[in-house]
């Protein structure tokens, strides 16, 4: 049987060779661009439904990873497919960041549709915000009742050690308390803590005329925000209404969720995909989606 | 190789397969491995072709290759690129060089 140490051989060649596997990919890719786009136009006989599929065509080894045998697979897989998702996403992107227009946000939102599998959209019920594609920052630890703090914050010490340095936001988020006592706190009350967004609610259109309607669908209505530089995704919720239009973003992220995205505030900012997801038996999850 | 493509019948693996044996690997491990030895190797190779290749003829080549026919793609490249299977045979030696060498590094892990 290998031992731990052997182990980990394993692992570095297995990290080392699926890296490599990227780049090659990539620079395949970037070199040969505009005949994949040929290829994807002109081969209407083939099932072949966007631009990163005919990735596959460079790649042979999605089919090929044992199914058993370790997490490393599956995150080769995940990473295989993340990368079909961020050179799909980059076709249809501006180069800047900034509101995208109609059909920009129909393109994101096929493509979005294709790799998670549920549907969103950019408006939902006749509403939307004031941009689907901005810079995200970094927001804090929501109180999600009264008496909530950093020590009764975190489900478990690694958590805590993860995410203690945030700290709490000082005030309450946009719709108040996520429960009225520690005792009624529910899994989903903690996910929607864990996982919030704050979007500029009041900045959407027609926002004035109408704000308890649209505070009233804003709280809490889930949206599926993607870092498109890297292809995670993550179903998150509207749960505080920011940043200010000052600050020069369009939305922040709880630490849990800038964790995932791998984003961050600072010299580091960076933008995400943020569309409506439109679940109305609410089915679908708060937290990462696996693609 | 296990699975055949067009370039199949130029690469031989069995040399990294042997060095993989002194890395004590479950038989998952190594099989995970050798795909991933694999996808490397394809890769390098469709980016060895695409590179030779004018416009028009990479688009031919695509085609080919989804069509599955390897003979057809191989006859193809034959016709378009000189010296061939050279050509692969040196991406692929020096791609494999960089595959042992990682292999070698695991003996440093400590």
């Amino acid at each position: 049987m290998p031992g731990k140490k052997d182990n980990y051989r394993y692992q570095f060649l297995a990290k080392k060779w699926t890296d490599r596997h990227r780049e090659f990919q990539s620079k395949i890719f970037a070199k040969h661009e505009d005949s994949f786009k040929w290829f994807t136009d002109n081969s209407k006989q083939l099932v072949i439904g966007s631009l990163a599929g005919i990735m596959l065509l460079t790649s042979p080894i999605l089919d090929k990873i044992p199914q058993s045998i370790s997490s490393v697979s599956a995150q080769v897989k995940t990473i295989d497919k993340r990368v079909f998702l961020i050179y799909d996403l980059r076709n249809v992107l501006p180069n800047e960041v900034r509101s995208l227009t109609p059909e920009e946000e129909k393109n994101v939102s096929e493509i979005l549709v294709r790799n998670v599998g549920f549907n969103v959209v950019s408006e939902l019920d006749g509403k939307r915000l004031n941009t689907t594609y901005g810079i995200i920052g970094q927001e804090q630890h929501l109180s999600r009742f009264s008496g909530d703090n950093m020590f009764t914050h975190f489900d478990s010490s690694d958590q805590a050690d993860k995410y203690w340095s945030y700290g709490m936001a000082p005030g309450l988020g946009a719709f108040g308390y996520f429960t009225d006592l520690s005792g009624t706190l529910t899994q989903q009350d903690i996910d929607r803590e864990k996982y919030y967004i704050a979007v500029q609610t009041f900045l959407a259109p027609g926002y004035d005329n109408n704000t308890k309607d649209y505070n009233d669908f804003f709280k809490y209505r889930k949206m599926l925000v993607i870092n498109p530089q890297n292809g995670k995704a993550i179903v998150a919720d509207i749960a505080d209404a920011g940043p200010s239009p000052w600050t020069g973003k369009q939305l922040g992220g709880s630490p849990e969720v800038m964790n995932y995205l791998e984003r961050f505030d600072g010299s580091q900012i960076g933008a995400v995909l943020y569309f409506f997801i439109d679940d109305p038996n609410d089915t679908i999850p708060l937290g990462p989606v696996n693609l | 190789m296990k699975n055949k493509f067009f370039y199949s019948h130029l690469i031989e693996i069995t040399d990294i397969s042997l060095k993989l044996k002194d890395v004590n690997l479950s038989d998952d491990e190594k099989a995970h491995l050798t795909s991933l030895i694999e996808a490397n190797i394809h890769s390098i190779v469709i980016d060895t072709v695409l590179s030779e290749l004018s416009s028009d003829d990479k688009k031919t080549f695509l085609k080919n290759l989804v069509s599955d026919n390897h003979e057809k793609t191989l006859e193809h490249l034959n016709s378009r690129i000189g010296k061939l299977e050279d050509k692969i045979k040196k991406s692929v030696e020096d791609l494999k060089s960089d595959l042992v060498k990682d292999i070698l590094d695991t003996k440093k892990l400590s």
